[in-house]
């Protein structure tokens, strides 16, 4: 995977790009890393932000967990109830853009330019439906009067779920930015590293939504 | 990893004045450059905390009278010169913040790490030199706003540097506004620099190693600092979700810390304490790496127990998740919850102790040179000593709620942060000045400073115990207002005449550094015939960090008087031509 | 100004456990720290640099790590065992009350509430006064400790007592005088910049005296504590 990534993430994600090697003055003898690392610098460097979004997350949640099990109506009588029925169909269009995403890569692996790109579009409608969603059921609850400021049952609302929509706002930022790249045609079965990178951040914002579904509306 | 072309492209970046100015000394992506700046930045800030720290220990002593030389301060922070109490507590906040945030974990962590990952495990730089950048960039925007708050009206922070809410959740309650919000807004930017910084540190260390540099060949100073890095990936995300719940109580008319809508003032204490032990290794741990390495250099032997060590500085960083309700013993929280955190405390001195202990078996039978760098080492391990050792009272709980909020406390703070990371911090200072700077610091003048520390900080901290003992408790900004303590007002005077001598001779410290940067002998290669890696090239190391090609690995770090070769070192890229093999082939 | 340089006088019945227990600590570290500076100097001074000596290879020893880690262990967690008893008793198990009030923090006064004529907390005659405990000798005080705005912190060092008063929690404290005098009550938690000199007095006094506080406070109550005092949230 390592040696496949360079130079597409270096344009993609500037600030991850792999160290240029500086000199090699000619000779072999140097420690210079001749063998591949197991696992590519950005490849490591994105599941380290992970696990750090994950303590975030978990400091979120965990806060959200005190003041539910404190409580003792949850939800407080006189305030909106949140949107179930949609928020499942939003669920599945999230999950179903961790598929589509699949999908991408598989392409990406085969060099298969326009199955890559119609399913890197494929992730980013499904994305943006979501987030579309999620934002038109704001409006809507805020109107209902479920305000930021509407004890911790609206705050913890609004900061859980609003935190992992400027998670899914700054993948789809990234997965445009791929996308636009595949337009260009610029992965191939050799070079798919800015995918993968990409693509494991889209499966982490995929796979906490469940946990957060689970706990902030069904529970 | 990357290819041929690549090499070829950016060979331009070989030359070091390619780069003019700007890209050398301000923007610079090279790994030593950002050590350097983050070693100004914190020494920089350290002045300003200091100086916190000077007009507090005045106003303790003299409380309410003009602090000489500051009758030009501007109503309502000083009246006359006088010290108002919430400047008082905006003083121990700031002086707190700015040691802990801006001090002690850019220069072990910034400088530190940066300056030596590359260089010691073998690699040309960082894995992310832009992100490197970035990162004290960001960490400078951080300082800049947390300095900004000096200046807004109602001044700076004044709920302490653990900022418990509700006090700090509502303006009124400390008639403190924007400072408070620029403190949050400064530990978050802060914590997103350690983010960047920290990825790149792990995956540097992880990725770039030169050929058998394997990981129980690494010098302990990189093992501390990969541990760290850890702690602070993990850790600082939660305090920012603390910070961000502050500030929407603040900003935007949430509850969460406000019983009145349904909030949880001790919510506040958890997160903030869950981020906050592992924090405090987060301080000492690279103090402990830069220890083992100066202690092993200047004994000429090898580090006692490497793999211990590396194996309890795992453990220290393991336990630290779970002890952090030892700082809150009489918050409220259920006893029974109590003596859980009071038993985890306990085990945690347990690895520390396995780090002493080798310390002491590292000097035994040793050979040892007693520069400035070994002087502040060992009192590191010194100083660790007793400020670990009062942690033991304070983990148990009958006795911490007697001592608790005390002085006691403010002691233990200082000799673990003054006494460990501060004493680990002047001898990676004159250890590494060399490497860093291409000159020696001037070794007299190294020791003067080192022994007026050495005994002003035993002055200023240890009376601190008795005060604590005395029940004289902390953040009060006249103690003369109770009639129990005003006995120990005698105390109180000593400790601060030391305080002042301390402060000042840091100024001794100061000179050294700008001195011998100017007049400076000029430093070898490898001026103290250490092993690792980074004393293969020149002082300073070239962009790049080895003119040739980068060095192979043979052995660990600190094979010091090997019976294999002649001298009493043996460095760890030097390959043994006509030896029986054993040297050669010794891993650890 | 020597005898002051240790625990103010104790006066109450858990406070020599606590200060054997602090004792018991003081020296234990003493000992270990004693032999370790005593090491280090030694090994110090007999290792220091001579010319033409080589120091010894020596790279550790598995036996002194394990007996190392198992002593310190072991003594650890004995330690912490003793405290937890120690714990227990003053937290967990603690006496049945003789005497209720309730003690709530605000910015920066401490307001003692003592139950009225009726003897009952909690009813419409309690009397509220700021600043002043009084409490009868050798009896078991139960206090429901509370705060009105920030935290605070409830401190009594000469009863080795310290709980911090949380707004939005009751929490329970207890303690027993062995001792009539005058003493301070300091709030030792920051709460503002009124931190400092936050403070209220304790007296402890014999039953008849106590007696006699007590029909004077109800004969003559004091104004109920104004308002405006305190800020609170919005
Ligand atoms: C670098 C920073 C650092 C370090 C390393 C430590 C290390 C430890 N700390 Fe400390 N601590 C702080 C920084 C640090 N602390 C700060 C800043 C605060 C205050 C925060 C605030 O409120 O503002 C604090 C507060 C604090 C408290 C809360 C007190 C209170 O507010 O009431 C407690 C309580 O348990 C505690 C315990 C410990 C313990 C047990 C260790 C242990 O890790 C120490 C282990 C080391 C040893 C024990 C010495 C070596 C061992 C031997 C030689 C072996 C033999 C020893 C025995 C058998 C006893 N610390
Ligand atoms: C790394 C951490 C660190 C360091 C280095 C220090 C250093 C010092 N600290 Fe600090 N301190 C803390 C961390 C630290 N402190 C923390 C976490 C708290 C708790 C805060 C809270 O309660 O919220 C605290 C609280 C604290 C208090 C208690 C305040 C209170 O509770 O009311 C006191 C009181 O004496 C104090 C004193 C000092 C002194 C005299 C120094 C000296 O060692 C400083 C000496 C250094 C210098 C002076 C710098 C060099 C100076 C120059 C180059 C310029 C020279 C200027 C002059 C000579 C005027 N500190
Ligand atoms: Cu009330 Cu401090
Ligand atoms: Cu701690």
């Amino acid at each position: 995977m390592a040696p496949r990534m360079t130079a597409s993430t270096a344009k993609i994600l500037p600030l991850v790009a792999p160290i240029r090697r500086i000199r090699s003055s000619g000779s072999s003898a140097g420690g210079d890393q001749s063998e591949r690392p197991f696992i590519s610098s950005a490849m490591l460097a994105i599941m380290m932000l992970i696990a750090s979004e994950m303590m975030l997350f978990s400091g979120l949640i965990g806060s959200f967990l005190i003041f539910r099990l404190q409580a003792a109506f949850w939800p407080p009588p006189a305030l909106p109830r949140l949107p179930i029925a949609v928020t499942w169909v939003n669920t599945f269009v999230l999950l179903s853009s961790a598929l589509t995403m699949t999908l991408a890569l598989r392409a990406a692996h085969r060099s298969r330019q326009r199955l890559l790109r119609r399913y890197l579009l494929a992730t980013l409608a499904l994305g943006v439906t979501f987030l579309a969603v999620q934002g038109s059921e704001w409006v809507r609850l805020v109107a209902h009067g479920l305000k930021l400021s509407s004890g911790v049952y609206g705050g913890t609302f609004y900061l859980l779920i609003g935190c992992h929509g400027a998670h899914v706002t700054a993948g789809v930022i990234w997965l445009a930015c791929v996308a636009m790249a595949a337009m260009g045609g610029r992965y191939n079965a050799r070079n798919a590293g800015g995918i993968e990178v990409c693509a494991v951040y889209w499966y982490f914002v995929c796979a906490v939504w469940p946990l957060l579904f689970g706990l902030v509306y069904l529970m | 990893m990357s290819s041929t072309a690549a090499v070829a492209a950016h060979g331009a970046h070989a030359e070091p004045h390619a780069l003019g100015f700007w890209r050398t000394y301000i923007f610079s992506e090279d790994h030593k450059m950002i050590g350097k700046q983050f070693l100004f930045m914190a020494l920089f800030m350290m002045s300003i905390g200091g100086l916190m720290a000077m007009l507090m220990r005045w106003e303790l002593a003299w409380p309410e009278t003009q602090v000489p030389g500051f009758g030009w301060v501007p109503e309502p922070f000083m009246y006359e010169g006088a010290i108002p109490p919430n400047t008082y507590n905006a003083m121990f906040t700031m002086h707190a913040t700015i040691m802990i945030f801006f001090v002690v974990m850019p220069i072990l962590v910034g400088c530190f790490g940066n300056f030596l990952i590359p260089l010691m495990i073998g690699a040309r730089d960082m894995a992310f030199p832009k992100l490197n950048m970035l990162s004290f960039w960001t960490g400078a925007v951080a300082g800049v706003i947390l300095l900004s708050s000096f200046f807004v009206t109602g001044g700076p922070a004044a709920a302490g540097w653990t900022s418990y809410a509700p006090l700090s959740a509502v303006p009124i309650y400390t008639g403190v506004d924007w400072g408070q919000n620029l403190w949050c807004i400064s530990i978050i930017v802060l914590g997103a620099s350690s983010l960047m910084g920290s990825i790149n540190y792990i995956t540097t260390i992880i990725n770039m190693r030169t050929k058998g540099m394997y990981f129980f060949r690494l010098p302990l100073t990189i093992w501390s600092l990969f541990i760290t890095a850890i702690l602070l990936l993990l850790a600082l995300p939660v305090l920012t979700t603390a910070i961000a719940l502050l500030l929407f109580d603040r900003l935007g008319g949430t509850h969460f810390f406000l019983p009145a809508g349904g909030g949880e003032p001790l919510l506040w204490q958890h997160l903030f304490w869950f981020f906050g032990h592992p924090e405090v290794y987060i301080m000492i741990l690279p103090a402990m790496g830069i220890a083992s390495e100066v202690i092993a250099t200047f004994s000429r032997k090898p580090i006692f127990g490497y793999r211990a060590m590396a194996y309890a500085m795992i453990a220290i960083a393991g336990l630290s998740w779970i002890v952090w309700g030892h700082h809150m013993f009489v918050s409220g929280m259920d006893p029974v919850l109590g003596s859980g955190f009071m038993i985890t405390t306990m085990i945690i001195g347990v690895p520390s102790a396995i780090k002493t202990f080798n310390w002491l078996g590292t000097l035994y039978k040793g050979n040892i040179h007693y520069t400035a760098a070994m002087m502040n080492a060992l009192a590191f391990v010194a100083m660790f000593v007793i400020g670990g050792m009062s942690g033991i009272w304070m983990a148990c709980t009958p006795v911490d709620m007697y001592i608790h909020d005390t002085y006691f406390i403010v002691a233990h703070i200082h000799y673990v942060l003054f006494g460990g990371s501060l004493f680990g911090v002047f001898a990676g200072i004159t250890y590494w000045y060399p490497k860093m700077f291409g000159r020696m610091m001037n070794e007299t003048l190294g020791k003067i400073h080192f022994w007026i520390t050495f005994v002003s900080f035993n002055c200023t901290f240890f009376p601190m115990h008795i005060l604590g003992m005395a029940g004289h408790m902390r953040r009060i900004y006249n103690p003369q207002q109770y009639d129990f303590l005003k006995p120990i007002i005698p105390i109180n005077e000593f400790i601060s005449i030391s305080a002042f001598v301390l402060g000042a001779a840091q100024f001794l410290l100061l000179a050294n550094i700008i001195w011998s940067y100017f007049k400076g002998a000029k430093a070898t290669e490898n001026p103290w015939y250490a092993n690792t890696l980074e004393w293969t090239t020149p002082s300073p190391p070239p962009h790049g960090n080895w003119p040739g090609p980068v060095p192979i690995v043979y052995r660990g770090p600190y094979e010091y008087s090997s019976p294999g070769v002649a001298e009493d070192y043996l460095p760890q890229s030097q390959l043994l031509e006509h030896s029986t093999g054993a040297a050669n082939k010794r891993t650890h | 100004m020597l005898e002051h340089m240790y625990f103010p006088h104790d006066i109450s019945t858990f406070g020599p456990q606590i200060d054997r227990l602090f004792l018991l600590i003081f020296w234990l570290v003493l000992v270990v720290w004693t032999a370790v500076m005593i090491t280090m100097v030694v090994f110090m001074i007999r290792y220091r640099a001579r010319p033409g000596r080589k120091a010894e290879y020596i790279e550790g020893n598995s036996r002194l790590e394990i007996i190392w880690t198992t002593a310190t262990a072991a003594i650890l967690i004995v330690l912490a065992f003793m405290s937890r008893s120690t714990w227990a008793d003053i937290k967990e198990h603690g006496p049945p009350g003789d005497v209720f009030y309730a003690v709530t923090g605000k910015q920066f006064n401490w307001e003692f509430t003592y139950p009225g004529p009726d003897g009952k907390l909690g009813t419409k005659d309690d009397i509220i006064v700021e600043n002043e405990l009084h409490v009868p000798v050798n009896k078991v005080v139960r206090i429901d400790l509370t705060s009105k705005d920030v935290i605070h912190s409830f401190y009594l060092p000469n009863m080795r007592l310290r709980q911090d008063a949380v707004p939005g929690r009751i929490i329970h404290v207890w303690f027993e005088a062995t001792e009539t005098g005058q003493y301070e009550i300091p709030c030792s938690q920051l709460c503002g910049f009124g931190h400092s000199g936050m403070k209220g007095n304790l007296t402890v006094q014999s039953q008849e005296d106590f007696d006699k506080w007590l029909k004077d406070l109800y004969a003559n109550p004091p104004a109920p504590p104004s308002a405006t005092e305190g800020a609170s949230p919005k």
